[in-house]
Parts: structure tokens; C-alpha cells; sequence
């Protein structure tokens, strides 16, 4: 229990010595330590002992049981016997603070200073919290007061995990508010921290891509605020440009969790109706509704492409259109790539071309990324899920480790805010699937065709000249 | 860490759970554990898991701390709690359904707070067939408290039950399992659970003052004591953060609460009166406030004299109609 203070190495005098005289110290600590116990026990057995006299004397017999006696052995005894590493003094125990419960404030609290966005779950708009002026995001749950549900699920969901998340690549849930009536509520508020922009706006007005070394740091941050979702059993389920925030310090925030929920293992029936289109993994197209954390890396992957080109990887028109997008980069799915995928609801009726020019194409279409750059990318965006990396795996890649090395945030170059004044536009990214929506019937579909005009493709020399 | 944790409730509120409403603190206590049990019923009627059944009644203990308990009608809000509960669960539940359940249990066919010995009421389905417009009233005041029993706990429904972190610790003493020993270890189990389901309804809000960690210690502890097992010789609570002082006052705490809770049966029957047992309900409490000759006060300040029940049933059967001809439409 207690750490041994004696060194393996302590083998000349000196050390000795020195060992001695702190060992010395230390059982002096413990001896007036353990007086003091002693004092305070002895002090604390007279006032019980004059408590239940007095509880004796005063209680009826139905009253509450008095304290309970000791029963367990004295701890000093035990410390007076002395063994020199025993427990010195009192035992720490680990207080948990759970913090209070209580009403919501009003969002009068905060001032309003701009609209920032309208996205699927609700607007966003800057504001200033009068007391302390700090400002922060502000995000008003749709709510439509016709729904006999209730309350969105989505928001409640979202609320309920930001509350529970701490950790610096996850946005921050400062608190909930609502509007000044609270007869009847229904203009609800989450006061969120504020980053001045999001990845998606950065990269659409970049003259110029990321350097290796920021898109290795960003994904970096990505990384980890997945790792730590999945580690706390939660799946985000719409991870992409839009929804990860950056502030002018370099650094990253995942945000948006509308569509992420709580799952246990084994992992529960859940829609496979998530994931904006152009960043869902093709289980979820083929139907799955046992999916599991892969899903999220699946996206994480699509994220790492749109970082490397400024563009969205894989933007299909439809469900369909979308496979076949994959298929073209990924190859085509076959029982040893991805062995359990026709028993997928949707795959049952693919017609796919004889396997011939299959294969991963990541390694043509970005031949100036690093062949450490290419595994990962590869791994994952591998069509079976069990293949792709978990994000702590990701984390301690070979990709992270090689030159150039992740720019350091501070380092991180700064945006134009446009977040700050005027309106950010809509943008012309698809949305997440809306609750209740059908999810589309992929049919018997064809895909036979999709590699004939692969053999005109450009191919890379195999070489290329190293830009740093 | 945030299944070992919950928000506990603040000395302020604690005390001033004696200063709402002057309704004397007996009388919450009793409101208090007939709505626990209600809501335990109703989680059993939906066939809800008892893990989430069990958040409800801590989140409904929690909104009792900050909001008078005489504002609303207890059952209405034990199953505004319970629906939202099993809404952010993997298991929810439909307003109808809860409707369904909810005029059951209110009715006098169930079985529910009907004293053991005597024999199980009579069925009588049309005493809790729900017509078109009391299933919209039910379900337009399920809507309107869930909303507002999230403002009231600020949206934090979070909540971190003891019962699996009872498992594990029930596993490094080495009492899970089965073994030679498999009828012992399995009776320490059972019983270590039902101690933290009876704390559900301690007058002491137990879930309410004390960390899952120490719960699940106490309910051990009990258990163990129970059934006569051997227990470590040293402070093992310790290893699980948990002092002896706050064992020892769970301890008792725990093993009140069943006497406590047999006298409540008694005090509920006396409050009813007459035949028709059942859920206490506003009204049944206003009665008996009256009867002790103390002044009616409810939730939102309004004083309401002799004419209470009659206004009160007045503006519910007026809500009825309301709902009936906006479903008319």
C-alpha cells in the first residue's frame, strides 16, 4: 500500500546516509502524526460516550438506533507496533465532489451580441455574459411546441453528455439557461464556451493548404478528444469539419452532439439513420445497426482527406452515389477485406465488378503524403470496421512520431474571425439525418461499373518531389 | 469520474425543505414515500429497468429539494420524471403508455397500498379506462412538468447509482461468484441490492446526501451482517473511500428506513380514510392539513380555503373540455 521509500540503487554510503537521516525523519512525522491521531480519538470516544449518556436518558424506544461502537480494530495499535512502512498517519481517502443541483438561470443574464450560425438543432449567436463579460456561445435548442414528445431528445442527449465531458478537445458546457418565463419553457439556451472559428469556414477560405506539421496537430487534438468519448462510451456519430471548433490559440474543440449518445458493450441497437452522408462509413449505408466506435474513426478519416485538400473527401449526391465514391477510393469490399459485410441488410442485393483492379487508391490520390501518412489514412478509412484503428491507437501512430513533427499550438497560425461580427453563411454541406427520417432502401444496385474509368486515371510516377 | 459521483444536495437546501409551503415535515415525508413507491410501481407496469427506474426517484427527490412539493398533483410529477428518465435511456417509453399505467395505479382496482392481509381488490376496468380528453389533459400536464422539472434541476439529470459500483466492489471482496459458498455470496448480492433500492426511499435522502460510493459500502456492510458473512478484519471500507464515521450513519440510516417505512403504510391509511385507498393525492393532503387545523397553502402561494377541492376540480374538469374540443376539431 504505502510506497517503499528504500531505493534499489541506494548502494554506496552516501546514499545510505542520506536514506537514513529522510527514513528518520519521516518516522518522526509519523510518530507525532499518530499522537495527534491518538488525541483527537480520545477526545472523540469522551464526547460519544457523553452523547449516548445523554441519548440514553432522553430516547423512547422507537427512536433511531444509537451511533454504533467501534468494532473495528484500533488503527494505532497497530502503528505503535510500528513495522516501518506501515501507513503513516491517517488513511487518504478520495472525497468525490459532484458538485449541486438547482434551478436554471435566465438568459437574461447574457447580452446578446451576434448571430453566428443556424445549423440542424437549433441557432447560435455570440453573447456576453453581463457580470463577468466573458464571452460565449450561445445555442438555442429547436424546440416545436406541436411535438407530443416533449422535448427534443437530441438536445436533452446533448445536454446531458456536455455536462458530463471535461476535457480540453471537447467544448465546453458552461450552463444551461432559459428565457425569462419559466411558466412555461420553452426557449432553452446552452451557454457554450467560444471559439472564434470552425474548421469547415477556415478551410473553404484558405489561399493554401496546411502545412504537414497543422494538419498532424489538429488531427492530433481530434484524436484525442475521440479517445476520450469512446473512453467514456460515447459516440458522437457526426464528426466533421463543421462541428469541430478552433480558436486563435491552435486549438481544437469538438462540437455539435446532437446526434451522439451514451452505449454500453455489447453495443446496443441503434439507428443506423447518423452521420452527415459525406462523412458516414459504409457499415452504416449497408444498413448496420450494431455499429460501434468505428464509426466515429471512419469519419475521423474522412476529416484527415478534407485537411490534406481543403475539399470534402468523399461528397456523395446520395446513399448510392456514396458508396460508390467509397468503393472508387477504397476499393471494393470482398470476403477477406471485410469478411461478415453481406450479411449487412443492404449489401445483400450489390452487384459488384469482379474483383480485377481493386484496391486502395489513397496511395495515387495524395502521392505527397508520407507512407506512415498513407497507413494511417488507409486504416482508417478500411471498409470493416474491425479493421480501422481505435482513436488511442491512432494517437500513438508512427504518423505523429516522424518529421515534420506536430506544430506546437501556440505556434498555430490565426484566422480572420468571422465568427466575431457578421453572419457566418449557410453552408452547402448536407446536414445529419433528421430523427424519425427513413432511412433509404439501397436496393439491388449495380456497382459493376464504377472502376472502368479507373484504367484512365492519372497515376502518380511512383515518386514525387519532397515538399516540406 | 462521472459514475462515481452525483450533485448532492446543500445544507441550505436540506433546511429548507422544513420552511416550504408550512406543511409539516412529517407530512412531506409521507407525500415523499408514496410517491417513491408509486413511481417503483409504474417502472414495473412499463417494465422499465430498475436502473432507470431508480434515477427517477432520485431525480424526483432532487426536485422536491428545490421546488415546494405542493406546487403539482405528486402523481403527475413522478410520471413527468419518470418518462423524461426513460426517455434519455436506452429504454423509452410513450405518453400513452404512461397514461395507461399512471390512471391504473390511481385507480382503486390496484394493489398498490393496499395493506398485505386484506384481500386484493376487486378488477374493475372501467374505474381506470381513460377517456380521449383526460389521456390529452394527462398528456399535455406530462409535457408541461418534464419541461419544467428540467428547469428546475438546471437540465442536470445526471445520475450515478450505486448499485453497479456495488457489483464491483461485492467482486473484490470476493463475495460475487459461485463457488462452494454460491447460496451465501448469492444472498449477500440480493441483499446488498435491496438495501440500496429500500434507500431509494429513505426520509433521510440518502441518495441525496451520500456519494455511490458510500452506499454501496453501507449496503454491503449491512448485507454481509445479515447473512452472518466473514468480513476483512481491517477497515476494508477504506479501500473503497469511505470513512467509518459516514458508514456508520448510512448503516443505521439503511436499516431504518424498513420500520420507517411500515409506519408510513399505516399514516397513509389513516390519511385516506374511509375505503378508497390508494396514491395520496393535493387534496388528500389539504384534508388532513385541515383536520389539524392548520392553514391550506399551496405550491404557488395561493391560499386555498375551504373552496380549495371545488376550484381546484372545477379548473381540471375545465381542462378537459378544453382538450375535448380542441381534439374535436
Amino acid at each position: 500500500m504505502a510506497s517503499t521509500a528504500k531505493s534499489r540503487w541506494a548502494n554506496d554510503e552516501e546514499d545510505a546516509a542520506l536514506e537514513a537521516q529522510l527514513k528518520k525523519e519521516k518516522e518522526e512525522k509519523k510518530r507525532l502524526k499518530a499522537e495527534k491521531a491518538r488525541k483527537l480519538e480520545a477526545e472523540r470516544q469522551a464526547r460519544e460516550a457523553a452523547a449516548a449518556a445523554a441519548q440514553q436518558e432522553g430516547d423512547t424506544a422507537n427512536g433511531p438506533p444509537t451511533k454504533r461502537r467501534k468494532i473495528s480494530p484500533e488503527r494505532e495499535t497497530e502503528q505503535v507496533g510500528g513495522e516501518p512502512q506501515g501507513i503513516n498517519g491517517a488513511p487518504k481517502l478520495l472525497r468525490f465532489e459532484g458538485g449541486v443541483f438547482g434551478r436554471c438561470r435566465s438568459v437574461e443574464n447574457y447580452d446578446k451580441l451576434n448571430d453566428i450560425e443556424e445549423g440542424a438543432y437549433g441557432w447560435v449567436s455570440r453573447a456576453k455574459e453581463l457580470s463577468t463579460g466573458k464571452v460565449v456561445a450561445l445555442k438555442r435548442l429547436k424546440i416545436d411546441p406541436k411535438d407530443r414528445g416533449g422535448l427534443p431528445v437530441t438536445g436533452l442527449r446533448e445536454i446531458q453528455i456536455l455536462k458530463d465531458c471535461d476535457h480540453r478537445n471537447v467544448v465546453k458546457l458552461r450552463e444551461v439557461v432559459v428565457g425569462d418565463d419559466t411558466s412555461k419553457i420553452e426557449n432553452i439556451f446552452l451557454v457554450l464556451e467560444f471559439l472564434e472559428h470552425d474548421l469547415k469556414s477556415i478551410l473553404e477560405d484558405m489561399p493554401e493548404p496546411f502545412l504537414a506539421s497543422e494538419v498532424k496537430t489538429l488531427l492530433q487534438q481530434l484524436a484525442s478528444g475521440v479517445a476520450y468519448l469512446h473512453d467514456n462510451w460515447i459516440l458522437h456519430r457526426d464528426l466533421k469539419t463543421s462541428n469541430l471548433l478552433l480558436n486563435n490559440r491552435g486549438q481544437l474543440k469538438i462540437a455539435d452532439f446532437g446526434m451522439a449518445r451514451y452505449v454500453g458493450d455489447p453495443p446496443p441497437k441503434l439507428t443506423q439513420l447518423v452521420v452527415t452522408l459525406w462523412y458516414r462509413a459504409p457499415e452504416l449505408l449497408l444498413g448496420a445497426t450494431r455499429y460501434g466506435a468505428a464509426v466515429d474513426m471512419w469519419s475521423t478519416g474522412c476529416i484527415f482527406g478534407e485537411l490534406l485538400t481543403r475539399e470534402p473527401l468523399l461528397q456523395g449526391r446520395n446513399e448510392v452515389d456514396e458508396l460508390t465514391k467509397i468503393f472508387e477510393l477504397c476499393g471494393v469490399p470482398t470476403e477477406e477485406t471485410w469478411p461478415s459485410f453481406r450479411r449487412l441488410p443492404n449489401a445483400r442485393g450489390l452487384r459488384l465488378p469482379a474483383q480485377t483492379s481493386g484496391g486502395s487508391a489513397i496511395r495515387a490520390r495524395f502521392p505527397l503524403l508520407t507512407a506512415a501518412g498513407v497507413a494511417l489514412f488507409n486504416s482508417l478509412l478500411a471498409l470493416d470496421p474491425d479493421k480501422r484503428p481505435t482513436a488511442k491507437e491512432m494517437l500513438a501512430h508512427e504518423y505523429f512520431k516522424q518529421d515534420p513533427k506536430p506544430k506546437q499550438e501556440a505556434m498555430f497560425p490565426t484566422f480572420p474571425s468571422k465568427a466575431g461580427q457578421e453572419r457566418r453563411r449557410r453552408r452547402e454541406t448536407p446536414n445529419a439525418p433528421a430523427r424519425g427520417q427513413q432511412a433509404a432502401e439501397i436496393g439491388a444496385v449495380d456497382f459493376s461499373g464504377i472502376f472502368s474509368g479507373r484504367e484512365r486515371e492519372e497515376r502518380g510516377g511512383g515518386f514525387s518531389l519532397r515538399m516540406v | 469520474m462521472s459514475h462515481m459521483t452525483n450533485p448532492l444536495a446543500t445544507p441550505d437546501q436540506l433546511f429548507q425543505r422544513r420552511s416550504f409551503d408550512s406543511l409539516p415535515i412529517e407530512l412531506q415525508d409521507t407525500i415523499l414515500f408514496a410517491t417513491q413507491c408509486l413511481t417503483q410501481a409504474a417502472g414495473i407496469l412499463l417494465q422499465l429497468p430498475q436502473s432507470v427506474t431508480a434515477q427517477a426517484n432520485v431525480l424526483l427527490a432532487r426536485y422536491w429539494l428545490v421546488e415546494p412539493i405542493m406546487s403539482h398533483e405528486f402523481s403527475d410529477i413522478s410520471a413527468a420524471i419518470l418518462y423524461l428518465t426513460a426517455k434519455l435511456s436506452p429504454h423509452p417509453r410513450s405518453p400513452r403508455d404512461l397514461s395507461n399505467v399512471y390512471a391504473y395505479l390511481l385507480s382503486p382496482s390496484t394493489s398498490l397500498f393496499h395493506p398485505p392481509t386484506s384481500p386484493p381488490p376487486s378488477n374493475n376496468p372501467s374505474a381506470y379506462y381513460l377517456s380521449e380528453p383526460a389521456y390529452q389533459a394527462f398528456h399535455t400536464r406530462l409535457l408541461h412538468l418534464e419541461a419544467h422539472a428540467l428547469y428546475t434541476l438546471s437540465f442536470d439529470t445526471h445520475v450515478a447509482l450505486p448499485h453497479p459500483l456495488a457489483i464491483t466492489y461485492l467482486q473484490a471482496l470476493d463475495f460475487l461468484g459461485c463457488g462452494g459458498m454460491a447460496s451465501s455470496k448469492e444472498r449477500i448480492g440480493q441483499r446488498a441490492v435491496r438495501y440500496l433500492n429500500t434507500a431509494l426511499l429513505s426520509p433521510q435522502l440518502l441518495c441525496l446526501t451520500s456519494q455511490p460510493n458510500a452506499l454501496a459500502v453501507a449496503a454491503i456492510y449491512n448485507a454481509a451482517r445479515d447473512v452472518g458473512a466473514k468480513m476483512p478484519e481491517c477497515e476494508w471500507w477504506e479501500v473503497f473511500d469511505v470513512d467509518r464515521e459516514e458508514l456508520g450513519f448510512l448503516v443505521v440510516g439503511m436499516r431504518s428506513v424498513e420500520g420507517w417505512g411500515r409506519k408510513m403504510r399505516a399514516d397513509l391509511k389513516g390519511m385516506k380514510m374511509g375505503v378508497e385507498r390508494g396514491m395520496v393525492t393535493r387534496a388528500d393532503v389539504e384534508a388532513e392539513l385541515r383536520r389539524r387545523g392548520l392553514s391550506v397553502v399551496v405550491g404557488n402561494g395561493r391560499v386555498g380555503g375551504g373552496g380549495g377541492d371545488a376550484e381546484e376540480e372545477a379548473a381540471r374538469r375545465m381542462d378537459e373540455k378544453m382538450a375535448e374540443m380542441e381534439t374535436g376539431v
